[in-house]
């Protein structure tokens, strides 16, 4: 584990933010964070509908020490709140997720939803400018057309380089739920968007159709008991999905077996253990996030206090389970009266499926290596993160006698939660927000 | 006792939770609100459990009550036995229904899927056991009132008449709630008035005119809980009335299916008090 000691923390934040997190505006929460499959970009989403992509600097000989820091590339407004008059309802413009497309060409997409319509980005630059206009002057202006006496071939000129971006498809209509996934499948062609209750798939070309795959809605309401919490395609087979529940199961379906997937093929479920029954027990089992990892072989889940990890060839119980911060289990009564019980948190595998994250409370954030079964707790706070500085362990004492450097569990900062968290697919970069601040950890060169 | 407390606590931190999420910003949230309900549902289980160890029903029912929700197809069958309570208490309930009445009323407006087939404790307890109850059932928990108004729901203006339906078929296996707990509840309202002062003016109405009825000495805690009940269903029926041009509810209405969820969250509460 000694890597994740070793991270070399330097802070990027948003640019419209204020400079004391202390007094952020809540447009600038960061709700989701994403790499893109080479790790070149980093895009995040906030709760003011804004998307700021990130960009690494390429490596330099010049200078070595600099390996590739991330600097703004592009930021836009993706989504802008809404009223749907018929429910006289405000549709949040919050971002709930982004996803990449791979890059096929010089461009980059990205899909980015708030509660109801998801948009492929297209962000691009431009670095040439056409200029010697025969219908319009330089500053744009149409001119006489009786003014002409010769024409010119406009040429290509460079000019400083741009990066715009583009809405290129809207998708919307589809959902009557709140959208809290997307994923985008292993052919490229196609994605889900999932609601509550439902299950959608589009074809990336066609915004004014979608089919309707999961449905779990029941014909009376009343009768409701769970709801979807996530989805995700598999990383290699295009057939083959997951969908969590708020009851804390997991289902794989097959798109070959039937068009509406509402019958599982594999139903991933582990027995609630009753000597931990309480009130809360149904909220802290529901799973706020499940992710394949990149072999496509296991899955991880978050619920409230654990990360679990399934192998897909097994139904009946986890391969391995790790408790995030099991010394909340004594104080779920407040945290439900502080609505902190509600959190989404999200989970993250490394490149090599060996090592996962997570975050906690008091800007606090979990990784666990699948080999050594060993754990370590980082913060990420700007105190603690001064540039080059190491990140140092950190511990959370359950009872009895508080070490130095130790924090009680009073004490924490229950304000200051880190849900979303991204590694870079390849290499050992990680991505984490803490409600308004981005920070990027990077393994130390040797 | 401790776990009394600490259950009714929890079911009012939920009901105020389920209140405050009508008036959040972009909409009301299906999966938070479902998990609130959850925890209002255990929270009513144990407190309704804890307190029925100790009353007038036998150990043997109070297990049964315990597991209302994993109840199997054996188990139900001894529930018929407990008609005769229901009798009782139909003949107690006439004060409160008034008022009662006027909600069931607003209820069944807003239902477009009255169930009309639940005569007995066998079809109350299949609800429960999928946890729902349709709106009629809190109409008729809240007014103790017999199965008919549920059985015929054309017959609308039965629900005026419910006052008179003493006579109530053996159908009302489901209500047979000891007589205590019913009467008692009425004096355990007034006292409810002060609580979770956000709740909408007539709620304070309900509460007051139902303060006048007779009670008993002994103390229902389980007032509390129905007293939140009727309290919450009302406010929630008068805004429901009160949006008046809302269409019957529409499944893709995520606003009605709110309510819908709410007063469903109600019912089997509700139910399972009538039930004990």
């Amino acid at each position: 584990m000694k890597c994740f000691s070793r991270y070399l923390p330097y802070i990027f934040r948003p640019p419209s933010s204020l400079l004391s997190s202390s007094c952020h505006t809540e447009a600038d929460i960061i709700s989701t964070v994403e790499f893109n499959s080479t790790g070149e970009l980093l895009a995040t989403g906030d709760k003011g509908g804004r998307v700021v992509v990130f960009q690494r600097e390429q490596e330099s000989k010049n200078q070595p020490h600099r390996r590739g820091e991330y600097n703004v590339y592009s930021t836009f407004q993706s989504h802008e709140p809404e009223f749907d008059y018929l429910k006289s309802l405000e549709i949040e413009e919050k971002i709930n997720k982004i996803r990449w497309l791979p890059q096929q060409n010089a461009a980059y997409f990205l899909l980015s939803t708030n509660d109801k319509t998801v948009k492929l980005w297209k962000i691009s630059e431009r670095d040439k400018r056409p200029e010697g206009y025969n219908l319009k002057d330089e500053e744009g202006r149409i001119r006489d057309p009786t003014t002409i006496t010769s024409l010119r071939v406009p040429v290509l000129r460079p000019m400083d380089l741009m990066v715009e971006a583009t809405p290129r498809r809207i998708f919307s209509n589809a959902h009557t739920y709140h959208i809290n996934s997307i994923s985008v499948n292993s052919d490229y062609e196609t994605y889900i968007s999932t609601d509550d209750l439902r299950i959608n798939l589009w074809n990336l070309e066609i915004t004014n159709r979608s089919f309707n795959i999961v449905d779990i809605k029941p014909a009376n309401m009343e009768e409701l008991t769970e709801v979807i919490t996530a989805a995700e395609f598999h990383p290699n087979q295009c057939n083959t999905f997951v969908y969590s529940s708020s009851k804390g199961s997991i289902r794989l379906c097959d798109m070959r077996t039937s068009a509406l997937c509402d019958n599982h093929s594999k139903l991933f479920e582990e027995p609630e253990d009753p000597s931990n029954r309480s009130f809360f027990s149904e909220i802290i089992s529901s799973i706020s996030d499940v992710k394949f990892s990149h072999s496509g072989r296991y899955l991880m889940t978050r619920d409230y206090l654990t990360v679990k990890v399934w192998d897909i060839n097994m139904e009946s119980k986890p391969l391995e389970t790790y408790q995030v911060h099991d010394y909340l289990r004594s104080k779920l009564c407040s945290l439900y009266e502080n609505d902190c019980i509600f959190d989404k948190f999200e989970c993250v595998w490394n490149g090599t499926d060996s090592v996962l994250m997570t975050g906690s409370y008091n800007n606090f954030f979990r990784m666990f290596d699948r080999n050594t079964k060993r754990d370590v707790t980082l913060e990420a706070s700007r105190e603690n993160s001064k540039p080059r500085a190491i990140l140092k362990p950190r511990k959370v004492c359950v009872g009895g006698k508080r070490r130095k450097d130790e924090i009680s569990v009073d004490s924490l900062d229950f304000s200051k939660k880190i849900l979303h968290t991204a590694w870079h697919p390849n290499e050992n970069i990680i991505a984490v927000a803490a409600t308004n601040n981005l920070y990027i950890f990077q393994d130390k060169v040797n | 006792m401790e776990y009394k407390v600490e259950a009714h606590r929890i079911m009012s931190i939920s009901l105020g939770k389920i209140y405050n999420s009508r008036v959040q910003r972009g909409g009301i949230k299906l999966h938070k609100n479902l998990l609130v309900s959850l925890v209002l549902r255990s929270a009513r289980q144990v407190y309704l459990s804890d307190y029925y160890s100790g009353a007038c029903l036998n150990a043997a029912q109070s297990e049964r009550e315990g597991n209302e929700w994993d109840i199997t197809d054996s188990e139900r069958e001894k529930f018929p036995p407990s008609t005769t309570e229901c009798d009782r208490i139909e003949s107690s309930e006439e004060p409160q229904q008034n008022e009662r009445p006027e909600k069931e009323r607003e209820y069944r407006e807003n239902d477009d899927e009255v169930k009309s087939d639940q005569a007995d404790c066998t079809s109350t307890l299949q609800q429960e056991q999928k946890q729902n109850s349709s709106l009629d059932s809190v109409a008729k928990v809240s007014s103790e009132t017999p199965p008919e108004t549920i059985d015929e729901p054309k017959e609308s203006p039965s629900v005026s008449t419910v006052a008179e339906s003493d006579s109530s078929p053996e159908a009302d296996g489901e209500s047979h709630q000891p007589p205590k707990t019913h009467v008692c509840s009425n004096r355990k309202r007034s006292a409810e008035k002060t609580e979770s002062g956000d709740l909408p003016q007539k709620r304070t109405k309900v509460a007051s005119s139902n303060a006048k009825e007779d009670e008993e000495a002994e103390e229902m805690d389980t007032s509390n809980v129905s007293n939140l009940i009727t309290i919450f269903g009302s406010s929630f029926s008068g805004l429901l009335s009160k949006d008046g041009a809302k269409p019957e509810s529409e499944a893709e209405d995520s606003g009605q299916i709110c309510c819908d969820q709410m007063l469903k969250n109600l019912n089997p509460w509700s139910t399972a008090i009538v039930a004990f």
